[in-house]
């Protein structure tokens, strides 16, 4: 029932005595990560920005204010996608609409900011509740809508809050947005290494809460409730309680992100950076294709993300049979590499990178197969995707699956049975498994 | 869904009077008939979907874009006439149907998650294609037939009384078709219980993409006569999208008559709204329906309805 990042952990420690003693290799490069991107700047903060050996080759190190800036908007996308990942990884509970709570935090934040004149630093908190309030506001009638009908009610608020927002212009801006509001602590263009660090010690300190949260027994109840809801309740929780509070949670963290963000020379409080369906989009690939339900890997998601149409737009390679330069079509390659992605690895890059560098050290080891044969293990997304059947199975009124219910539970359930032979098969065989 | 941008259309239109414009009982009436006919169309595409394949198919806004433009590049560009861009728009619709089932659906049939994912990047990618290929300048597509004729104090469009006649044509047909052929039953079937389905020898794959290409055609029927009494645009399939899941919650997930009586409900209130309220309003209103009617009778009016037919 752990959530599975920490049961991977597990089970390589249990395979390979041998690192047991030091840290996992992958929290090593989790950190070594972590480092590179803390000092990502320090060239350009001594103004060494290239190196040139023997007089002919030049090394350039360093990135220009311009990309350090653009590093930082990817910090907060980054955020912005762990916070989806809180809600919709681990509870399970899909939102197609997270672009909401990041609007409501920039919003807010920035309207107090211009309007009324509020200090940024006192205007954000105040983002943050507003969209923590719209957590509530989302979350409560998730306790009564599954599957596809929790997701239709996340995929139309934001159009109601953008519907709101064009009917009230005068207030809100319509769909150009509203004027950029007051820089954090005064930090403007002419300091991208203070912008960056302020990204960078809030996606850390961001990072390191959802991690938290998700590892310890709450998040557990996070990952029971994306299993099997039923058997929350049955264990004497009650999984409204905690769904409601991943609500919350993810909503103040996606408004903390979408708040501090109009508050930096990258972000604007407009609809098309904060509310627009690109922006869900954008973030339910970034988390899917990152790893969902790992909160590293929607963080990681997040980054490339935001910074690969950053890149394309570099490009200057004209594109064939469109006739448009790659810069002109980013959104569009952008969404056919993740069509392509998500059909090549529905489990994330981030498993999939831990499956291969995990098979190799075992290869290395000299270990065998695992000793259930290796059974494909059930991602989020599959799980996801039973709760869904059933949901719709029971919407739809399919007798089966209701006779099943009632008579004796999910127990009766083929399938699921068959996954519970596996599961107690290979406790007892010791693998390598993720589950 | 402009209610505004079809009495703009109706004014610039070839040769029509601007009688549209003239508010009135009959005029919301007429006009509400006609759209909520249209809207019924998209509507039954996306809730045949839902009822056989317990999936929501988001790219079911695109197949009206690839119809309408289908129609625009037949009827415009090759100078084929409107007819013929009707039935051009509806059969690439209808591949683009098939096509997305057969490439992409069939592989994730029990992951509704995942389907509702790449059906909503692969609108996206239609969206941003047609952009780049088309640019944002609307396109229109020439009237089935010209004319107007004047009813009960309003001036009629003989092009908007081909889209209802049609649209109803369909309607009826595809409610016969499932209810009393084979082919019919056996969709029926097939969203009752698969495995029961399967069990008497119907092939769930066939029904299954049997119903993409029917909903792939409906959508391409309804992105012509959008098309042709609108504009065509990249983004003209957003609003109907989002009206069909008002209207298909609304009528009830799977239910033909569910989704007609839906798509009236909400035809007539958009009219109501746009022509007696504020036409700012359009957007926003059959949004807080859906919200409402999620929260408050999610089974809609009649849920169930295709299972127990």
């Amino acid at each position: 029932m752990s959530d599975d990042t920490l049961g991977e952990d597990a089970a390589v420690e249990q395979s390979s005595p041998a690192t047991g003693r030091s840290l996992p290799a992958r929290y090593v490069a989790g950190l070594i990560g972590l480092a590179l991107l803390a000092v990502l700047p320090v060239p350009s903060l001594l103004g060494v920005e290239s190196v040139t050996l023997f007089g002919t080759v030049t090394i350039t190190f360093g990135l220009s204010s311009y990309q350090l800036l653009q590093v930082a908007g990817a910090f907060y996308f980054a955020m912005f996608a762990m916070s989806w990942d809180v809600v919709s990884g681990y509870t399970g509970q899909i939102s197609f609409g997270h672009g909401f709570f990041f609007a409501l935090g920039g919003y807010t934040s920035a309207l107090l900011n211009l309007t009324y004149g509020v200090a940024p630093l006192a205007a954000i908190p105040a983002g943050v509740a507003v969209a923590a309030l719209g957590g509530v506001v989302i979350g409560v009638p998730a306790l009564r809508l599954r599957g596809p009908y929790l997701s239709l009610v996340t995929l139309v608020a934001p159009q109601v809050l953008l519907s709101v927002f064009i009917l009230f212009s005068g207030t809100f801006g319509g769909e150009l947005g509203l004027s950029s509001p007051d820089n954090l602590l005064g930090v403007g263009l002419g300091n991208p290494v203070l912008v960056y660090y302020i990204a960078f010690a809030l996606f850390v300190a961001i990072l390191a809460v959802l991690l938290a949260v998700t590892r310890s027994s709450a998040g557990a109840v996070f990952t029971a409730i994306r299993e099997d809801e039923d058997a929350v309740a049955a264990a004497g929780l009650n999984p409204a309680k905690f769904k409601t509070f991943a609500f919350v949670l993810s909503a103040a963290v996606g408004g903390l992100a979408g708040a501090v963000l109009v508050h930096t020379p990258v972000g604007n409080p407009q609809p098309s950076q904060l509310l627009a369906t690109q922006v869900s989009i954008e973030v339910i690939i970034a988390a899917i294709l990152g790893g969902m339900g790992t909160i590293v890997g929607a963080a990681i998601g997040g980054l490339i993300v935001y910074l690969l149409p950053e890149y394309l737009n570099t490009v200057e390679y004209v594109v064939p049979v469109l006739d448009a330069p790659v810069s002109e079509i980013d959104f569009l390659l952008f969404a056919v590499i993740a069509l392509v992605l998500l059909f090549v690895m529905p489990g994330g890059v981030l498993r999939a990178a831990l499956r291969i560098a995990r098979d190799r050290l075992s290869d290395r080891r000299g270990e065998g197969v695992a000793a259930d044969g290796g059974r494909r293990a059930r991602t989020p997304v599959e799980q996801v995707r039973e709760r869904w059947r059933s949901a719709v199975e029971r919407t739809l009124g399919r007798g089966p699956d209701r006779e099943r219910r009632t008579t004796d539970g999910r127990r009766s359930d083929g399938r699921r049975a068959d996954d519970r032979d596996a599961n107690r098969g290979h406790e007892n065989g010791g693998d390598t498994d993720e589950h | 869904m402009g209610l505004n941008l079809l009495a703009v259309a109706a004014v610039g239109g070839a040769g029509a009077p601007a009688a549209i414009l003239q508010s009135g009982v009959s005029n919301i009436v007429v006009n509400g008939l006609i759209i909520s006919a249209l809207y019924a169309v998209v509507a039954i595409g996306f809730t045949l979907i839902f009822g056989v394949g317990g999936v929501l198919n988001l790219a079911h806004g695109a197949s009206i874009t690839v119809g309408a433009f289908g129609a625009y590049y037949v009827a415009r560009v090759f100078g084929m006439g409107a007819w013929a861009g009707l039935v051009a728009g509806v059969l690439v619709a209808a591949a683009f149907g098939a096509a997305l089932y057969l490439a992409m659906i069939r592989r994730m049939e029990d992951e509704p998650i995942m389907v509702m994912i790449l059906t909503l990047v692969t609108a996206v990618a239609v969206e941003q294609f047609v952009l780049t290929v088309e640019g944002s300048q609307p396109k229109a597509i020439p009237a089935l037939v010209g004319g107007v004729t004047r009813v009960a104090g309003t001036n009629l469009q003989h092009n908007l009384v081909v889209v209802f006649a049609v649209s109803w044509a369909i309607i009826l047909a595809l409610f016969l078709f499932v209810n009393y052929t084979d082919a019919g039953k056996a969709l029926i079937a097939t969203s009752m219980s698969r495995k029961g389905a399967a069990l008497v020898g119907i092939e769930s794959d066939r029904v299954n993409l049997a119903t993409w290409v029917i909903a792939g055609a409906l959508a391409g029927l309804a992105g012509v006569f959008l098309g042709s009494f609108q504009t065509a645009h990249w983004a003209m399939g957003r609003a109907p999208l989002v009206l069909s899941f008002t209207i298909v919650v609304l009528g009830g997930v799977g239910s033909i008559k569910g989704s007609v009586v839906g798509a009236y409900l909400i035809g007539f209130l958009e009219v109501i709204t746009t022509r007696v309220f504020d036409p700012r309003l359009q957007t926003l209103v059959p949004l807080v329906v859906l919200l409402l009617v999620l929260l408050v009778k999610p089974e809609g009016l009649f849920g169930r309805e295709l299972a127990e037919a």
